[in-house]
């Protein structure tokens, strides 16, 4: 179906050292419970995919994540510092990187624009009054556009590109930040079956010298390039491990019962 | 590298104009253009929080008027007569009181220090930005933005204005201070009729202009641009965009009050109609006519705008209807010119960039 060698990549190569955790993290909206209980551990150079249904937190455990909203209760840490409640600048610059779902790029500004404005790592306001931005790419993104196949559109206006190349141009200004982990909100989102593609080959890609935490749906694109899935179901997760595992366990059909999810899969 | 050429060409075109001017204005038209290079200069405020990081401020005259406000009052003590307590002063005092800056009215001693002109001019610079500084504080750390910072700040102008006029033994209140010596600096003395002062707005234009130009293109423009887009994203790349427009609106403000000094010495008053917000209103009127994006554009906004206001004026059939046709201009601009008088010169210049490559196309 697709000509993306889906290789394995043995647990051997899986750093066990925890690079994100949250413990008990839960969001309450009016008593209900968003994200219940959450206790999630994602190692380095990991590569990990959670599914569930719509409303079954998946998105807003990612917001809870990268600070956007504050949990009612528990704690997110980010190797070993608590980073829960510090603010999402503050959580983005100790290292946590987010796209999101629909591309939020500087759409008035040149793609080498828009990864300065990411790679950037002095975000002082004075630090910047007295600098002056380069006209050519760093090193790094140089790297992060040639990833991401933008080399040839530098100096376009993000407005010009197309919705796969937003896509992208959002991984690459994420990378750009070279976050310790990085959150993807549906990366394939609107994407063609090409673009599709080349996105599943540039995760595998980052995978083992990044650690990625991905939400998805679409359960071809997932079992194409992950190894451990995590399953939430009505804001709880409901079960982890691979792929075939997670097709075999009994909770997850039952939840998905008459569900589309899985059944294309 | 050809845009760039083009902008400095039209800069410079600008400027050589500017300068030129006075050489064929007599001196009633010489003082007139003087007051429109202020109103440039809060153009010119107006663009870089509203064009450039997109905060509308709706209480720029606040910051102008007190600017004009702060040089007026160490003016206003260096008319002789004036000395040792200004005349309104003495309309306004108990029978009793002391002749003297310290008791004559409630107040009166905060006039003191502006017996130096240096501290007159220098307030009416700080006093806008740490105005701007507190109230920027408040509000952006709530992450209040669009038509509420608008609202705000239109509503602190109007609390200014009605202190100004709510005091009058220490303010002159409604009539404002109007009995002002003109300019003296280093024994040389700046006419408002005549080329010194027009030439003194104009080189504070220019700097005003240059600074603004650097501190745009700096790295913090690039910041604020993409604040200007999409703030919150900006916050998800680790920054704290409270800063950045706390910053620029500090600036603006700072940048208004140095209009607004000008202000008092070219038109030899400051009164509480400099804080109303019809005035506050116009501002943005000339910024968004002129290109709101375009430091250049809100000058040359505010000088075509003020130029026609004040032809229209001296028509009897025009003037009632002046005020409509702005408005209307002003509906129209925002509705299919929002890069005004500036965009279409842009529009005019660039040709459409073709791909250099299908390859281009389908990558």
């Amino acid at each position: 179906m697709n000509a993306i060698p889906n290789t394995f990549r043995s647990d051997m190569n899986l750093g066990t050292e925890p690079v994100l955790r949250t413990k008990d993290l839960t969001v309450k909206f009016d008593g209900f419970a968003a994200v219940n209980n959450v206790n999630l551990t994602v190692s380095r150079g990991e590569l990990r995919v959670i599914i569930g249904a719509n409303g079954a937190g998946k998105s807003t455990l990612l917001d809870l994540l990268c600070g956007k909203t504050l949990p009612t209760e528990g704690e997110v840490w980010l190797r070993d510092r608590n980073i829960t409640g510090i603010g999402e600048a503050a959580i983005a610059r100790s290292g946590v990187g987010r796209k999101f779902q629909t591309p939020s790029v500087f759409k008035e500004m040149t793609v080498l624009e828009n990864l300065q404005v990411a790679s950037n790592r002095r975000t002082g306001v004075f630090a910047n009054l007295f600098s002056w931005r380069p006209p050519r790419p760093t090193e790094v993104e140089a790297e992060v556009a040639s990833r991401t196949g933008l080399s040839g559109v530098l100096n376009r206006r993000a407005s010009e590109l197309s919705h796969g190349q937003l896509q992208w141009l959002e991984l690459a200004m994420v990378l750009s930040q070279d976050p310790q982990i990085v959150l993807l909100d549906e990366p394939a989102a609107g994407m063609t079956a090409a673009e599709t593609d080349k996105t599943a080959q540039l995760l595998l890609d980052l995978a083992g010298s990044h650690t990625v935490l991905v939400i998805e749906h679409d359960m071809a694109f997932v079992k194409r390039i992950c190894r451990k899935i995590t399953v939430m179901h009505q804001g709880a997760i409901l079960a982890e491990g691979t792929a075939s595992e997670i097709e075999r366990n009994q909770a997850v059909v039952e939840a998905y019962l008459g569900s589309a999810t899985l059944s294309h899969a | 590298m050809k845009e760039r050429t083009i902008t400095f060409a039209a800069y410079l075109l600008f400027f050589a104009v500017v300068f030129a001017l006075p050489l064929a204005l007599n001196s009633f038209w010489t003082n007139r253009i003087a007051v429109y290079l202020v109103y440039a200069i809060c153009a010119v405020g107006i663009s870089l929080s509203w064009g450039y990081a997109g905060i509308l401020s709706l209480g720029q005259g606040l910051f102008f008027g007190i600017g004009a406000y702060m040089i007026a009052m160490s003016l206003t003590l260096a008319v002789p007569d004036n000395n040792p307590v200004p005349q309104f002063m003495l309309l306004n005092m108990e029978p009793n009181a002391l002749r003297d800056l310290c008791c004559v009215t409630p107040g009166s001693f905060l006039w003191e220090p502006f017996r130096y002109l240096s501290i007159g001019i220098l307030a009416g610079i700080v006093v806008p930005c740490v105005i701007a500084a507190a109230l920027g504080y408040v509000m952006f750390k709530r992450r209040t933005s669009g038509v509420y910072v608008s609202i705000i700040t239109l509503a602190l102008a109007l609390i200014g204005q009605m202190l100004i006029i709510n005091n009058q033994p220490l303010t002159g209140g409604f009539n404002g201070l109007a009995d002002l010596a003109p300019l003296s600096v280093g024994g040389v003395e700046f006419d408002p009729y005549g080329k010194s002062v027009y030439y003194l707005v104009a080189a504070v234009l220019l700097i005003v202009v240059l600074l603004s130009r650097l501190v745009v293109s700096t790295r913090l423009g690039h910041v604020l641009k993409a604040v200007r887009e999409d703030d919150s994203r900006v916050r998800y790349l680790g920054y704290n965009v409270e800063s950045y427009k706390l910053f620029i609106y500090c600036l603006s403000a700072a940048v208004a009050g140095v209009a607004g000094l000008l202000f008092a010495v070219t038109s030899e008053f400051a009164s509480p109609s400099l804080m109303s917000t019809s005035f506050s209103i116009s501002m943005v009127i000339w910024a968004a006519l002129g290109g709101r994006g375009s430091l250049l554009g809100a000058c040359v906004g505010a000088l075509i705008v003020n130029f026609i206001g004040s032809v229209a004026s001296e028509n009897a059939a025009l003037q009632p209807v002046w005020p409509i046709v702005l408005g209307l201009m002003f509906v129209l601009v925002v509705l299919v010119m929002p890069e005004g008088i500036a965009g279409i010169a842009k529009s005019w210049v660039a040709k459409p960039r073709q791909p250099r490559s299908l390859k281009e196309v389908t990558q």
